[in-house]
């Protein structure tokens, strides 16, 4: 049974079901890497330039770990998932990279998908990816079907249920790391905005959303908000949909900040391309609202006192502002 | 009506002759200087990418001037450049201009058709003959320009008297900007050119030889990356760029709807290490430093801070099985110009010294 691995980075968070329903029907081991620690970011930094971004880092990190682990590793370049919507060239280079800084890593499955392309070249890049496993295209048609169930599960459980991916992953793989429970009280609700390898990732955020419940705040994701509610979200600040993951910066943030939260926290990497943009268009509509935002900017170099520091004086400036209902 | 646009190399020669013959008030922005930088840098999102801020300062000083028509470029899946306008528009208002950005999108198969239809919406009631024409002229400077650059590139590290071509080519660069014919054009082109060969050359120079690949606007536009050929022409070396806006602009109006692309052999060198196209100009510098490993004595990859599809390139760059000394430099707006002249000075002396052993053939 060939062993499939899985670094436990970037879009883990959103495809790790679909992936591991489509490898293991089609005869598969999935290995998934360990969780993020202080190697992983080290080995990863070591490996790329240093204006690569920290998420990419952590991802190099992941595939050093999967070295001998397993006989494939799995990458795919994802160009667009939606038309006309494109992906940071981080991740469309995302095989080719890992290629190049990690020559040692297990043979590399790669997947180009273009849904700009049409429908024909997607199923032809899938079946490519099939191929590696067995020739019986009617296996990898179910494998796909399988893949597809499992994806729309996955959403489903987030949005009707309003829980985090983590959560979700541990519900559908009991065997995955637990995590906290997100708390349904708190005497304030603070939005969290950002991509789901930002937010969830315990190391590279410092448990920021256990240190918000442990400071009496109830935690909101972009997650918890309906597909309309984004999309309408987005064309209010500014216009279509570009990036794939504007949903989760723009489309969120846009949406909390007209909603019934205390204030929204913004979490985003150094060096990221599309967040430098997509972000001054949500600042300049909490300034617009005049609600209480803040930008957490994460790298290698961030320490968790400071990040606590700027929590306890964000968390502060609500209780301030409510008490005497001074605008901020 | 004032139209006003971003520089970017010498894209503005063609723009200001093309609305000129068309009739219509335009603003060039002054040349790119600290105080466009400063200008773009205090308005911009702080992790915006140098040509967002370096535009922004050029857009804010056509408005000063009066420009309520602005174009910028846009597009889909090239990279941030895309989301530019969406960025600059607010941001401009906030400043109190209203003009409108016109935008020219960069993603569609035809922009030829696109761009003609942009000037006709600029300088409503002009006849497309006339678009035609005013665009022919604007071109032939263009490529007129492109030539002359060339042959200066040549010129520069076998000058005797250092500076002589550059102080030609400046010259060349008014007079064709002023050149209000295309007869006038034909002998100015043919004068400057009679000109640069005639600056006394050292028959036994063998300047090393220096590819210059990355994005392309840090690459042309001379305030970004602080003059880099003239300095690298003052060392003595020779510059090779098959960026230009010319080219750009020739392959991607004609010649690429038609399936001609001028990077086919570029790309196909990069595949073994880069099998698609991650945006920007990321595909083409790998390409040009597999493809060039031979030719060039070295390589510098110019890139603005934090490019997305240039950060890429550097991250493969270093791993190619052909091997070719490169200097990777990111542009932003805290580089000093002593500092690059610095490392420039290293980089120059080391591809000396090994093209002097390679000459001497010891290894």
């Amino acid at each position: 049974m060939p062993q499939i691995g899985i670094p436990r980075a970037l879009l883990y968070y959103q495809y790790y079901p679909m992936w591991r329903a489509f490898f293991e029907q089609l005869g598969a081991q999935v290995i998934l890497s360990p969780p993020t620690n202080k190697d992983t970011l080290r080995l990863g930094a070591s490996r790329v330039v240093a204006e690569t971004c920290l998420p990419v880092k952590i991802f190099v990190g992941h595939a050093i770990s999967l070295i001998d682990k397993c006989d494939y590793m799995f990458v795919p370049a994802i160009r667009t998932m939606e038309p006309k919507v494109h992906n940071c060239s981080k991740f469309l280079g995302l095989p080719d990279m890992t290629r190049a800084v990690v020559p040692e890593a297990p043979p590399i499955l790669d997947v180009d998908i273009d849904v700009d392309k049409g429908k024909r070249e997607l199923s032809q890049a899938i079946y490519k990816l099939g191929r590696h496993f067995t020739w019986n295209p009617l296996k990898i048609k179910r494998a796909t079907e399988a893949a597809r169930a499992a994806h729309l599960d996955f959403q489903n459980r987030m949005w009707t249920q309003r829980r985090t991916p983590i959560q979700v992953l541990k519900e559908i793989f009991p065997e995955l790391e637990s995590d906290e429970e997100l708390i349904e009280e708190g005497d304030k609700t603070i939005a969290l905005i950002g991509h789901p390898y930002l937010l969830y990732d315990k190391f590279v955020n410092y448990r920021l959303i256990h240190h918000l419940q442990r400071l009496g705040s109830k935690v909101v994701t972009p997650e918890m908000v309906e597909r309309q509610e984004i999309d309408a979200a987005i064309i209010k600040l500014g216009g279509e949909a570009y990036w794939t993951y504007e949903g989760e910066v723009v489309g969120a943030g846009g949406y909390y900040l007209d909603a019934e939260v205390d204030g929204v926290i913004a979490l985003i990497a150094f060096g990221c391309g599309p967040d430098s943009l997509m972000i001054s268009l949500v600042q300049r509509y909490a300034k617009h609202v005049g609600k209480p935002f803040m930008t957490l900017t994460l790298d290698e170099h961030t320490s968790e006192i400071g990040l606590l520091t700027r929590l306890e004086a964000f968390l502060d400036m609500i209780q301030r502002k409510r008490r005497v209902g001074f605008p901020v | 009506m004032k139209v006003g646009f971003p520089h970017g190399g010498n894209i503005y020669i063609p723009l200001r002759t093309l609305f000129r013959e068309l009739g219509v008030d335009c603003v060039v922005p002054p040349p790119n200087s600290k105080r466009s930088l400063n200008l773009g840098t205090k308005y911009s999102p702080e992790g915006a990418c140098l040509p967002f801020k370096l535009t922004l300062g050029n857009l804010i000083e056509a408005c000063e001037e009066g420009a309520d028509l602005l174009v910028q470029a846009r597009g889909f899946g090239i990279c941030r450049l895309g989301y530019y306008t969406r960025i600059q528009e607010p941001i401009l208002h906030d400043l109190g201009y209203d003009a409108e950005v016109m935008k020219f999108t960069l993603s569609e198969n035809f922009k030829f058709i696109g761009i003609l239809k942009l000037f006709k919406r600029i300088c409503d009631g002009a006849s497309w003959l006339r678009i035609l024409r005013a665009y022919h002229f604007g071109m032939s400077k263009f490529r007129d320009l492109d030539e002359i650059e060339r042959l200066v590139q040549r010129v520069r590290p076998r000058e005797l008297e250092r500076g002589s071509a550059n102080r030609l080519f400046l010259e060349a660069t008014h007079a064709i900007d002023d050149a209000d014919s295309m007869s006038s054009l034909k002998r100015i082109k043919k004068d400057y050119i009679e000109k640069l060969k005639g600056i006394p050359q050292d028959p036994d120079a063998d300047p090393i030889t220096v590819g210059i690949a990355g994005e392309i606007y840090v690459v042309l536009e001379p305030f970004a990356n602080m003059d880099i050929e003239v300095e690298l022409g003052k060392l003595g070396v020779e510059v090779r760029r098959k960026l230009s806006y010319y080219q750009w602009a020739k392959y991607n109006f004609y010649l690429n709807p038609l399936g001609i692309n001028e990077w086919r052999a570029v790309r196909k060198a990069a595949y073994p290490y880069l099998r698609r196209d991650v945006g920007g100009d990321g595909w083409e510098s790998v390409g040009e430093k597999v493809l060039y490993s031979q030719e060039y004595d070295g390589m510098i990859h110019l890139f603005p801070f934090t490019c997305m599809p240039e950060t890429v390139a550097q991250n493969i760059m270093s791993s190619t099985k052909e091997h070719i000394p490169v200097l990777s430099i990111a542009c932003d707006e805290q580089m000093g110009k002593v500092g690059m002249l610095t490392r420039l000075e290293a980089f120059v002396d080391l591809l000396e010294h090994r093209h002097c052993q390679k000459r001497r053939g010891t290894p």
